[in-house]
């Protein structure tokens, strides 16, 4: 080989160098990255795929385990009628203490708040006092057995029943109940 | 052996030095793999426009499947509210102090010659605990004797339902006054009574049973 000869190969295999550098950097590069991207998206989105189609599955399940749960749910919200309980719970007290012969009575509400469990954060706690000045202990008797039997979101925290002065064969009974209302 | 003259032997010579022409063997070899380079490059592109009709076609079944799982992510957690709240009504309701059974248990205690003038009942909801006092006359030869019992009866009835329950006296005192009791004057003794009970202990709360409250047959 001649010196030519020579400086045309180096000269050669510079232009070879430069064309796989090109090659790879330019053209082969970009094509490798965009192809990585894709699959990267590619198993982002079969991983979201598969693991929402066990979510989908699991809240199919849920559904039917939680059949019993939301008829129970409704039943207990469905014991809150509409409208502020200030304005029905006393009539109704009224009504339900007169269906057991117990006449004189006032319902007034001490304080409501709303319930401290996270769970319960979409109903409140009321506080009424019902106070009876004339009462047959016998039908308050029946009065509280029938309250506590078909209010199961009632609850008799204070109650206090003593003997009328004024007439002995009746009684004066005040009890503090604590109710839980759904907030409408 | 005759002698054989090649005349061309230059020619053929220079033919051979062109054929082994080092620049023009480079020259092939670059061009060999340029053809390979460049086949790997639609190979490679190929591949790529491949994985993107693939993404294409994941993202079209996510597109689908996106609204799905955000209603089922979303009626999952109502659910789960519900029955976080229900649960949480659940053991309000189950653990509720029910009065109904206990003045039953009381007037069943009370004998003609008990009289309770008052009965006060509290529910100490952060400590579990239900306290009644009860405050009344006993009348009879030994009327202390009478409340003592009042005391026990009570204490063995409300005892049945609830182990827990300690029925004590606060106050035991003797009267001046007398009462009329199956037609003879007996001496009496006030009395205040006190039962304290903890239905549901915080330990140990009791699974949920279904539990109702009777109506009370008896007067005081």
């Amino acid at each position: 080989m001649n010196k030519e000869q020579v400086k045309k190969l180096f000269l050669g295999g510079l232009g070879l160098i430069a064309l796989l550098y090109v090659y790879f950097s330019f053209f082969l590069g970009p094509l490798n990255k965009s192809r990585d991207a894709v699959q990267a998206k590619i198993k982002d989105l079969q991983t979201k795929i598969s693991t929402s189609k066990a979510e989908i599955s699991k809240a199919a399940k849920l559904e039917e385990s939680a059949h019993s749960a939301t008829v129970r749910y409704d039943a207990l919200r469905a014991l809150s009628p509409e409208g502020a309980p200030i304005a029905w719970f006393p009539p109704r007290m009224k009504t339900f203490l007169s269906t057991h012969q117990i006449d004189k009575g006032t319902t007034r509400l001490e304080t409501n708040s709303a319930c401290k469990e996270k769970e319960l954060a979409d109903w409140s706690r009321y506080l009424w006092i019902i106070d009876l000045p004339q009462a047959d202990f016998e039908s308050l008797g029946n009065a509280i057995a029938q309250l506590e039997n078909t209010n199961p979101l009632l609850s008799i925290k204070k109650l206090r029943i003593y003997a009328a002065t004024d007439d002995p064969e009746m009684q004066k009974a005040v009890f503090t109940a604590a109710t839980i209302i759904y907030k409408k | 052996m005759p002698l054989q003259l090649n005349l061309l032997h230059e020619e053929i010579l220079q033919h051979r030095q062109r054929q082994r022409d080092p620049l023009k063997l480079s020259l092939y070899a670059a061009i060999a793999l340029g053809a390979l380079l460049m086949l790997n490059y639609l190979w490679t592109g190929y591949r790529v426009l491949q994985g993107k009709s693939r993404l294409n076609s994941i993202q079209a079944e996510w597109n689908k499947i996106e609204p799905k799982v955000t209603a089922a992510q979303k009626r999952a957690d109502e659910l789960n509210g519900i029955i976080g709240t229900t649960n949480a009504l659940d053991g309000y309701i189950e653990t509720r102090f029910y009065w109904a059974t206990f003045l039953e248990k009381v007037a069943h205690c009370v004998t003609p010659n008990i009289q309770i003038t008052s009965l006060e009942g509290v529910i100490e909801d952060d400590k579990g605990l239900v306290t009644a006092t009860l405050d009344g006359v006993a009348g009879g030869r030994e009327p202390r004797s009478v409340a003592e019992d009042f005391r026990q009866m009570l204490l063995e009835q409300v005892g049945k339902e609830q182990p827990t329950v300690k029925v004590e006296f606060k106050t035991l005192e003797d009267l001046d006054t007398t009462v009329a009791v199956g037609g003879s004057n007996e001496t009496t003794a006030h009395f205040v009574v006190t039962v304290g009970m903890e239905p549901f202990p915080k330990a140990a709360t009791p699974p949920p049973t279904e539990h109702k409250a009777r109506p009370k047959k008896e007067e005081s």
